[in-house]
């Protein structure tokens, strides 16, 4: 075995956490957005947008990730819409954790007890306050274990985007493996840079919780 | 009485004995590790590795049947040993790790013959020539190297010999995308997703065929030769596929998939090419 | 998109059943050794176990499967590509069940361990009749859930140019140039595997709640 072309690639690898971080922390951030969105449009009146949001979350949850990204980076374009590799795998990335926060956050908005939101509104708190103070926030509290986990997943679900060549760690290891021929050592040594990542992950989650959601509940 | 007596087995032979049923999968391997001609010809089959999705050198179609003149090749070194074959179809990152891991024989795959990749695997003499160009709409404008790097993106597959002369000959900071495979490689271009992909001279050929007289080389990075690979240190199969790429040369048995696929007549190959023997030693 | 065309995703998609089926079937064994080792007496053992869990859940299964499919081949093991794919999804299911049975195990409610143990059952009948018929009826939601994700992970296996479905898609995708019909098509074909065992988990999963209310 010889980690010769490992170490001397070693801070290409280090660039490319960057990007996976980057990546995830953007999908992320589009997930929570399509998450609350998504759990607000699944209790509209209107039929047709509960069964849109329905199909939705069945659609990706039921097909493999690798499948969504290639048909945004490859198909979209034929209808007309052309992203580049690491606009599409935040786009897929986001998508993705979307449709499982939504399932994840509505768990949590159910749970919330009606007198809670009935006595938010005879405080006179306005529509929008209640929903945020009163609904999402507990919500969230409540389901926070599993979201942390989901975004997890989704950190190493990035190393999926190197199909379509978006800038993160497993598409800088291929680019070294191929040079090099040093297959396992190579995928050796980037799998324990992907512990170290999920780690730094479940760091980072732990301290929103710490900052924002950790306050007593009877 | 039974619960009593099965349980009397305690917990360390319960997971030794499931150790075991896992273990037994392992066991039963079908190896292709097999050295020399004669232990081919013992065990009647060989496996070459060629490519899946690259016409016309290696592709299935849509039948599921290997085609292409590597197909042909491989058909022909068969019938020299009197044993059948077995395809493989590879991506192009994966040609030389399947040969050095022994899941292959040999790779008639498109296999470029380049100073790096002699280091990894033993070439045979040259049997197909190749050139590696950039290829673009026509409408495109690309005359020199520097005009890569006016271009939004361009795509090759990860580790091709078009991907190692694109890297090289196109300007710092030019977009590269290196794809997995020459099938992601065209679709990226046909989608608009680059606006030039490093290929061989069929490239061209494969992006036309959906939609005619738009596509062709605009840049020739480089001529190679193509050559049979095994693995290093083994003589016999190389002096064996030497030997028969001699024969086939000299009988004129080579210029029948070169016309049917390669549509030219056989070219002169080289004698040598730097950094790359021909023979193992 | 013509009928050969069809045929060789439907080839892609056998594939894609039989990895699943093998890796789910290797992972159901290993993944009760798992849970058991997880849960054991032996300090030592349950923390080694951890351990090899939490790798597991903390790498992506596309760099398990790399490392699997290139590192065998380095310990000298001669396999076929779909042996070594196999292995590698087995091994990654084996973590997850594992900790799934884990938890369903740790579910059971200890009253239950406590009167094994007063009855003076052994280790094996224990968990044979007492603990593991509970907690797999725990863990049904759970693992039907697993199953589905095992099905949609064996699309990675394209990565490794293994031609089950997601590879097929892209083969044919590149001889139609029709991405959007074929890449549709996959994907449905995907999901009809896929959501039938998921309502299936959510199905299991009220009865499950109904029935402990």
């Amino acid at each position: 075995m010889d980690f010769g072309p490992v170490i001397e690639g070693f801070p290409r690898l280090l660039w490319g956490c960057v990007g996976t971080l980057g990546l995830a922390l953007a999908g992320m951030a589009l997930a929570i957005v399509i998450g609350i969105s998504g759990v607000v449009l699944r209790d509209s009146r209107r039929a047709a947008v509960r069964w849109l949001v329905i199909s939705f979350v069945e659609l990706i949850r039921n097909t493999p990730f690798l499948v969504q990204i290639y048909f945004i980076f490859f198909a979209l374009p034929f209808v007309g819409i052309r992203i580049n590799p690491t606009p599409t795998a935040i786009i897929a990335l986001g998508v993705n954790g979307g449709a499982y926060a939504i399932e994840i956050i509505r768990g949590g908005v159910q749970s919330i007890n009606k007198g809670q939101v009935e006595a938010g509104y005879a405080l006179g708190l306005r529509k929008s306050q209640v929903f945020r103070l009163v609904i999402l926030k507990p919500a969230l509290r409540a389901i926070y274990p599993s979201l942390a986990s989901q975004f997890i997943l989704l950190t190493l679900t990035t190393s999926i985007a190197s199909a379509v060549a978006a800038y993160e760690l497993t598409s800088v290891a291929k680019q070294i493996e191929n040079d090099s021929f040093r297959s396992f050592e190579v995928y050796g040594v980037v799998t324990l840079l992907y512990f170290i990542m999920s780690w730094i992950m479940m760091t980072f989650l732990n301290l929103i919780w710490s900052r924002c959601l950790n306050y007593p509940v009877k | 009485m039974r619960p009593y007596k099965f349980s009397e087995l305690n917990r360390r032979h319960l997971l030794l004995g499931a150790a075991a049923t896992i273990a037994m999968p392992m066991i039963l391997t079908r190896s292709a590790f097999a050295v020399t001609p004669d232990e081919l010809k013992k065990r009647g089959k060989i496996i070459v590795g060629i490519q899946g999705d690259n016409p016309p050198w290696g592709f299935v179609n849509s039948s599921g049947k290997q085609e292409g003149f590597d197909a042909d090749i491989t058909e022909l070194y068969a019938k020299e040993l009197g044993v059948t074959y077995e395809f493989v179809p590879l991506e192009v990152a994966n040609r030389i790790p399947a040969l050095t891991a022994g899941r292959v024989d040999v790779l008639f795959a498109t296999m470029a013959m380049f100073p790096d990749r002699a280091k990894a695997v033993q070439f045979s003499k040259p049997y197909v020539a190749n050139i590696i160009t950039l290829i673009a709409p026509k409408a495109t404008v690309i005359k020199t190297n520097e005009d890569m790097g006016k271009l939004s993106g361009i795509a090759v597959p990860r580790g091709s010999a078009q991907a190692t002369q694109v890297k090289k000959n196109a300007p710092a900071g030019t977009n590269i995308l290196e794809l997995d495979g020459d099938a992601a490689t065209i679709q990226a271009m046909l989608s608009g997703q680059v606006q030039a992909v490093g290929g061989n001279m069929f490239y061209k050929d494969k992006l036309n065929e959906s939609k005619p007289d738009t596509y062709e080389d605009k840049l020739e990075f480089q001529r190679v030769y193509n050559g049979a690979c095994t693995r290093l240190g083994e003589k016999e199969i190389n002096a064996s596929i030497n030997a028969f790429i001699d024969k086939i040369k000299a009988n004129g048995e080579l210029a029948k998939p070169y016309a049917k696929w390669m549509k030219q007549p056989v070219p002169q190959f080289p004698a040598s090419i730097e950094g790359v023997s021909f023979s193992a030693s | 998109m013509g009928e050969k065309e069809f045929i060789f995703l439907l080839q892609g998609l056998k594939w894609t059943l039989a990895l699943t089926a093998i890796a789910f079937a290797g992972g159901i064994v290993s993944g009760l050794v798992v849970a058991l080792a997880r849960t054991s007496d032996s300090r030592t053992l349950a923390r080694v176990t951890a351990g090899y869990i939490s790798l597991f859940q903390g790498t992506p299964l596309l760099m398990q499967l790399f490392v699997v499919y290139y590192g065998l081949a380095l310990a000298g093991l001669r396999l076929e590509a779909w042996q070594a794919v196999a292995i590698g999804f087995t091994l990654h299911a084996s973590a997850y069940l594992g900790e799934i049975w884990r938890g369903s195990i740790e579910a059971v409610p200890r009253g239950q361990m406590e009167a094994a143990k007063a009855l003076s059952l052994g280790y094996v009948s224990r968990m044979k009749d007492v603990i593991l018929p509970q907690a797999i009826r725990i863990s049904l939601p759970a693992t039907v859930g697993f199953l589905v994700q095992l099905i949609k992970g064996t699309s990675l296996a394209a990565i490794v140019g293994f031609t089950e479905l997601a590879r097929a898609g892209g083969i044919i995708s590149n001889q139609t140039f029709k991405p959007l019909l074929v890449y549709g098509v996959v994907g449905a074909m995907y999901f009809l595997i896929c959501w039938p065992l998921s309502l299936l988990g959510t199905r299991l999963e009220h009865r499950l709640a109904t029935a402990t209310r």
